[in-house]
């Protein structure tokens, strides 16, 4: 123990811990404050996002056929609600809008009447217009819900055919799931950033700075390479955790937890393999996030074992990083159990790049033990 | 105690060593070699960190790859170039090793301010390497070698970035440390060795020229060094006639140092060999620039 904690002193020095406290920063104000500052980002999403919470305070988690008609029900009397509001402001009369429809349906042509909609949506921002809104978008999507929005293939319109068969459709706002993906994929770039930033000199240094001379012919000897692992690994998952920690600390202020025990199909325009509730989705890409992580540790250790200097071992990294970045955190984070990819891609890959990542370190390791330390 | 049986060692079809068969004892043993000619392969060797192509290394007996940590244990060990932290102190880096050694802290912290006190670094153990002098971390480097009390103490080129004083006082600690252990220098300077050497080893063309005491060395130029002293204008054509060992003006005139195994003048003053004289003698090659 005492030896894997000197190797991960040597890691996590006060100055890169700085530095990487620099890059969390400029990060977070990149990428990953937005979806945390503008949660609701605006209108409709903040009525969606309300709306969604009442369906699950009223409804629970899963809605049947009946509680879509109480859904409907209670549209046609917020509809009511609406009219009389519209009928008595003389102005909408003066425009010819005497109801609810006439004010949605007819406005486009006229631009005195799209004046009085866009007073009522956009100056006077009334609660009661943009409800009825995302609860007319809602029903829509309930007339709808046996289409799928995509062309499918056969895999796909079975587990479609087989979630609706079970009555779980797809019915709620799907403001939250979206905020969360974007959340997390950001979080997921600035995790990896961090820890491969963290890890990749790491080896290296000691290498080009010529300390394997004296590691190697004391009692513990080359098996210091492992406890190195050991420690590169500890540090990654140490720092990954912290900088989890801290960023849901802040996605905390977002308010999804009234959403945590509704199942990931039950949000519209997600159609998942599998059905965990949205509490699971987000501990499945907490997972994610450690395993991605964890294997660019790997990665970046087995690089720093092999090259000869810091700019071929940032070199070697930046096609691995820009891969990852263009579409690996979109298939292996945000749609990690979407029907979008085959249901095999993304265990696949994972398999594929935890057996490289380990792989390759488990050859470094034999190789350690028997090659000539002459540099 | 420690034997070098049979081993070769190759780097793709440079052959660094061949048939190198020696063996040691209790006692200090100098290593004596220009730089290229193979000792940093051989000490590296018997560290454990380069592994022979041919042949095998025995402590008791036993090949020291197959007692792994447990010869390890045994080894103290100063790289020709060695690296540290430069944010360490001496204390904290020591401390760092000895844990790799094996050495509990508890066990280690007097350990440490004994060995610092002894390469007098004392005063500074607690100040960052990264204001030390080249000769500064030198010491640094003997001190860690010392750890673990081992039973072999190899040490490579020690006395590199050392001045006068320090060198004298390392002479004497490695005198006092070869009393109960083996001790192998590796260097390309004479003086570091001649006194002090139990044991002197050269290597010739990849193999073990002389594995002898000093005075035996100096027993194979018997007869054969002389000195004479002539204009300077004479020089350019002894030069070419005699292998010189040294060249000293001295009243106006050269006073030379050279080889001549047949039947010497008259006015040729013969002398004494040293260690530096068979060493210039035998490397001749190399020290005229044609070797490495």
């Amino acid at each position: 123990m005492r030896m894997i904690w000197n190797e991960m002193k040597k890691i996590l020095t006060w100055r890169m811990l700085t530095f990487l406290l620099l890059v969390n920063a400029v990060l977070y104000f990149l990428l990953i404050s937005f979806d945390i500052e503008y949660f609701p980002n605006g209108r409709p999403a903040l009525d969606g996002y309300r709306l969604g919470i009442e369906m699950i305070e009223e409804y629970g988690v899963q809605m049947d056929e009946e509680e879509m008609l109480d859904f409907r029900r209670q549209f046609e009397s917020r509809k009511e609600e609406a009219n009389e509001y519209l009928q008595a402001h003389p102005e909408f009369a003066e425009a010819g809008i005497d109801d609810y429809e006439e004010l949605v349906t007819s406005v486009w042509d006229n631009e005195e009447r799209q004046n009085l909609h866009s007073q009522i949506m956009h100056e006077q921002q009334i609660d009661l217009f943009w409800e009825l809104q995302e609860r007319s978008r809602l029903i829509d999507f309930h007339d709808t819900k046996e289409m799928i929005g995509f062309e499918p293939n056969t895999l796909q319109q079975t587990r479609f055919d087989e979630l609706l068969n079970e009555g779980k459709y797809q019915a709620y706002p799907e403001v939250v799931i979206q905020n969360f993906k974007e959340f997390i994929v950001n979080v997921g770039i600035t995790i990896l950033f961090s820890v491969v930033l963290l890890i990749s000199p790491f080896i290296l240094k000691d290498r080009t700075r010529r300390l394997l001379d004296l590691q190697y012919t004391s009692k513990i000897g080359r098996s210091l390479y492992k406890t190195k692992l050991i420690a590169g690994i500890l540090s990654a998952g140490l720092v990954i955790t912290v900088l989890l920690a801290f960023y849901f600390s802040l996605y905390a202020q977002n308010g999804t937890s009234p959403y945590f025990g509704l199942g990931v199909n039950a949000f519209i325009a997600n159609l998942t393999w599998y059905d965990p509730t949205f509490l699971q989705y987000i501990w499945l890409c907490i997972l994610a996030i450690y395993v991605i992580g964890l294997i660019f540790t790997m990665l970046a250790m087995s690089v720093s074992s092999v090259v000869p200097n810091f700019v071929t071992l940032i070199g070697i990294q930046i096609p691995l990083i820009f891969v990852m970045l263009l579409m690996g955190f979109n298939i292996l984070l945000s749609h990690i159990i979407s029907v979008q990819s085959p249901q095999w891609l993304v265990p696949g890959l994972y398999g594929l790049l935890g057996i490289v990542s380990v792989g390759l370190l488990i050859y470094l390791m034999r190789r350690e033990n028997f090659r000539d330390i002459s540099e | 105690m420690l034997v070098v049986k049979e081993v070769s060692k190759q780097y793709g079809d440079f052959t660094a060593l061949r048939d190198i068969q020696l063996e040691f004892e209790t006692g200090l043993y100098g290593l004596l070699a220009p730089n290229g000619a193979g000792k940093t392969t051989l000490i590296k060797m018997l560290a454990t960190l380069l592994y022979p192509t041919k042949g095998e290394v025995l402590y008791n007996g036993n090949n020291i790859i197959d007692m792994d940590s447990c010869y390890r244990e045994l080894l103290g060990y100063l790289p020709q170039h060695f690296g540290y932290y430069k944010n360490y102190s001496p204390k904290q880096y020591l401390l760092y090793l000895s844990a790799l050694k094996g050495i509990s802290k508890k066990e280690a912290l007097p350990k440490i301010i004994e060995l610092l006190d002894k390469v007098a670094l004392g005063d500074v153990m607690n100040k960052k390497m990264k204001k030390f002098s080249g000769g500064m971390v030198q010491r640094v480097g003997i001190a860690q070698a010392l750890l673990n009390d081992p039973k072999i103490l190899i040490l490579d080129e020690p006395t590199a970035g050392l001045d006068p004083k320090e060198r004298a006082r390392f002479r004497n600690l490695l005198t006092d440390l070869a009393r109960s252990r083996l001790v192998i220098v590796s260097t390309h300077i004479v003086s570091d060795i001649e006194s002090i050497a139990n044991e002197i080893i050269m290597i010739k063309n990849q193999q073990i020229l002389y594995k002898d005491s000093v005075e035996t060395i100096c027993g194979t130029l018997d007869g054969a060094v002389f000195e004479t002293s002539m204009e300077f204008e004479q020089l350019e054509s002894f030069r070419q006639n005699y292998v010189l060992l040294s060249e000293k003006q001295e009243y106006g005139k050269m006073i030379v140092r050279f080889i001549h195994k047949e039947t010497p003048l008259v006015d040729w003053l013969p002398v004494q060999p040293q260690l530096e004289d068979v060493f210039l003698y035998e490397y001749r090659d190399e020290t005229n620039g044609t070797g490495q």
